[in-house]
């Protein structure tokens, strides 16, 4: 499927739970709901035409004023690549987990619940994963994070 | 080459030969620098180049140096690839449970100050020297086999250098 | 009599410095006597937070850190980062440079998989294979020296084109080692192929079904292992891959012995690529592209851009906000992954020596997974 055949199959699909953001060049993003993410995971995964099995990647984004989620998907089957993207506050950001729909996603939420500090709901192991167990300096990847050992490169013109 | 020299001249002056007297010091120190044994510690880049060192085309080997996977079997440690903040206490542990004369040599930026992870992360112990004593840094990222080599000779002249009396 | 007997589960600990892990992994495993009954992961012995590094640096001085990303195939790290630029900037590679970096980034294909063959015969136990493959392998190392003057970490594929051309002694050179090395295979594959104590350690274990790797997100050679001709080279390609005829491998049982097949058999293709780029190679203009300033400011937008890495899909994600000349994020993602975290499904059941071979098998190596 082309970028065009597939923005139309998708929006006719789903209607407005989808909005196709300018952002995306190669392949096209989503603008999802964070309510609607399982349910429209559940069917891309499903559907004749499009079976996406595969979950390339999963990020979460500081834009420094709200948080993104990107979720980059692809068919093996048939070929296909788009990503699907949630924005939310700060303020109690919280996301499904999708780890029923592609199981390869349990580590990625719960890097990003450690690293952003994004509460996933229904996952199953949220635990210390890639900082050391006895890290209490809050969550790095924030912009605004800071610690006294922490150095930032000098700007250089 | 030193010793083998020797060795008929001293032997000959001994009823029977076969005997040859020499400062414990140096026979310990000689033997001790010719058969360092080191620790397989690679958790980085610096790890393949370690590799490929003990490998075929430049064979550690001939150093005298045997890589051992127990700390109880060597005698030194050759940090190789950087040491994150989650990794500094096994790297202490395993120290530790080298038996003395033990030494270190920091291979690679990483573990020398931080390297090209010193600006910007948050992860990465900047130089392993506040978490064991290093004897040789080898900078480089990662430093070639050749630097390696280096190292370790000017190792092993550490080692031909020190005195039983001071060993704790 | 043993109906009266009691027995426990206990718990081992396997690494974070274990020879065999490949790097820093550790392994909570326990056991039923030999048998394991579950393991857990520990990773994050290696995270150096190069996702962190990269958000507060250019475009351009990303590159090197990339580098690290993935040390035993730069050139691919390179690629893919300087693919995802070009992409959101829109910039044309120039040919010449195109073909440099497929030459370069297959003759790293091959060095990777050498090091997976040395390794892997280490970890269950033969010493000699490991001395034969870095032999072969310096020979590569040598063509990138002359080249970019590095052995491992080579910043040499920009975002534009390729930071220098090739000196005159590399394609004789590179030649000379394209008539030597199937032979050299020939070699790899008389020690181990058939050789008794290798095939009862690696066939019929780990067994890697078809649903569970696409599940979990394997991808590469340990992917068309289990029987999914998938390889992006051909089905997404990026730069120029769709000049060249090569063959994608694909074996059917899934188990540690058909990965060891398929990578061998990569070898021999990447060869192929790299002997048909050396044709085609474009004698008549030497372009080797502009780079980048370090006031570079791509458009605003975002992009994923994938390729096939000798460990599985490697992908960066970036975003640009359009008005600074840092990336807002940039997200790495490496095949070793999905392949360490499927490990805990491989070895349910499997006695404790297989675990090193499982884990050899699926050519794991930890700053992909910790990054």
């Amino acid at each position: 499927m082309t970028f065009e055949e597939l923005t139309t199959y998708l929006t006719e699909k789903f209607g407005d739970k989808l909005e196709l953001l300018e952002t995306g060049k190669f392949e096209p993003f989503f603008l999802i709901k964070k309510e609607n993410l399982v349910e429209i995971c559940e069917a891309v995964k499903t559907d004749d035409k499009l079976l996406i099995d595969f979950l390339c990647n999963i990020g979460a984004i500081d834009t420094g004023e709200k948080f993104e989620i990107v979720y980059n998907l692809a068919s093996i089957k048939k070929n296909i690549r788009f990503d699907l993207k949630l924005v939310m506050e700060y303020e109690g950001a919280e996301v499904d987990s999708v780890q029923e729909v592609w199981p390869c996603s349990n580590w990625y939420e719960r890097e990003m619940w450690e690293l952003y500090g994004i509460n996933i709901k229904n996952h199953d192991n949220l635990t210390r994963f890639l900082l050391p167990d006895e890290w209490d300096q809050g969550h790095p990847m924030l912009k605004n994070w800071d610690a006294p050992d922490f150095k930032r490169m000098p700007e250089v013109e | 080459m030193g010793i083998i020299k020797k060795v008929p001249v001293y032997a000959e002056k001994f009823p029977g030969g076969g005997i040859i007297t020499t400062s414990l010091n140096y026979i310990f120190s000689q033997s001790q620098a010719s058969s360092l044994w080191y620790l397989l510690f690679g958790t980085a880049c610096c790890a393949i180049e370690l590799m490929a060192t003990g490998a075929s085309r430049y064979d550690f080997d001939r150093f005298g140096m045997i890589f051992r996977a127990s700390p109880r079997q060597s005698d030194l440690i050759i940090a190789a690839g950087t040491i994150t903040k989650k990794m500094a206490p096994r790297l202490k542990l395993l120290h530790d449970q080298m038996a003395e004369p033990r030494y270190v040599i920091a291979m690679g930026g990483c573990t020398v100050g931080g390297g090209p992870f010193y600006y910007d992360s948050y992860a990465v112990e900047k130089g392993i020297d506040h978490i064991v004593p290093v004897d040789v840094y080898i900078p480089g990222c990662p430093p070639r086999p050749e630097s390696l080599f280096e190292g370790c000779l000017k190792l092993q002249e550490k080692v031909k250098l020190q005195k039983i009396q001071d060993w704790s | 009599m043993t109906e009266g007997l009691r027995t426990e589960e206990f718990q081992v600990n396997m690494g974070p410095h274990h020879p065999s892990t490949h790097g820093v992994c550790r392994f909570i495993l326990t056991m039923d006597g030999e048998v394991i009954v579950r393991a857990e992961p520990v990773i994050g012995y290696l995270h150096r937070s190069l996702e962190k590094i990269c958000e507060n640096r250019t475009y351009a001085q990303c590159i090197p850190v990339m580098d690290r990303f993935e040390y035993c195939t730069s050139m691919c790290c390179n690629e893919v980062f300087a693919l995802a630029v070009e992409k959101l900037a829109g910039i044309e590679v120039p040919e010449y440079a195109e073909y440099l970096r497929v030459i370069m980034m297959e003759l790293n294909r091959i060095a990777s998989h050498m090091i997976w063959y040395g390794t892997t015969a280490l970890d269950l136990g033969a010493i000699t294979p490991f001395l034969y493959s870095f032999r072969e392998r310096e020979d590569i190392l040598d063509m990138f020296e002359m080249t970019c003057g590095q052995r491992l970490t080579y910043n040499y594929i920009r975002i534009g084109g390729v930071s220098k051309d090739i000196p005159p002694e590399f394609i004789p050179k590179c030649k000379e080692f394209l008539a030597t090395i199937d032979h050299k295979i020939d070699d790899y594959e008389r020690m181990l192929t058939e050789n008794p104590i290798f095939m009862v350690r690696n066939k019929g274990v780990g067994t890697l079904s078809p649903e569970m790797a696409i599940a979990y997100g394997v991808s590469g050679p340990s992917l068309r292992a289990s029987g999914i001709k998938y390889d992006l080279r051909r089905d997404d390609p990026y730069s120029i891959y769709n000049r060249f005829k090569f063959d994608i491998p694909v074996c059917h049982n899934g188990d540690c012995y058909d990965r060891y097949i398929i990578r061998i058999k990569e070898m021999r293709e990447s060869a192929k690529i790299v002997r048909q780029a050396l044709e085609q190679l474009p004698n008549a203009e030497v372009n080797t592209g502009k780079m980048v300033k370090a006031n570079f400011k791509p458009a605003k937008g975002e992009v994923y851009s994938r390729i096939e890495n000798s460990r599985g899909e490697m992908g960066v994600y970036i975003q640009s906000t359009g008005d600074t000349k840092k990336p807002l994020r940039v997200k790495m993602r490496g095949g070793s992954y999905n392949q360490l975290q499927v490990m805990p499904e491989l070895v349910k059941g499997v006695k404790i020596a297989d675990v090193v071979a499982i884990m050899a098998s699926l050519d794991i190596i930890m700053p992909e997974v910790d990054r």
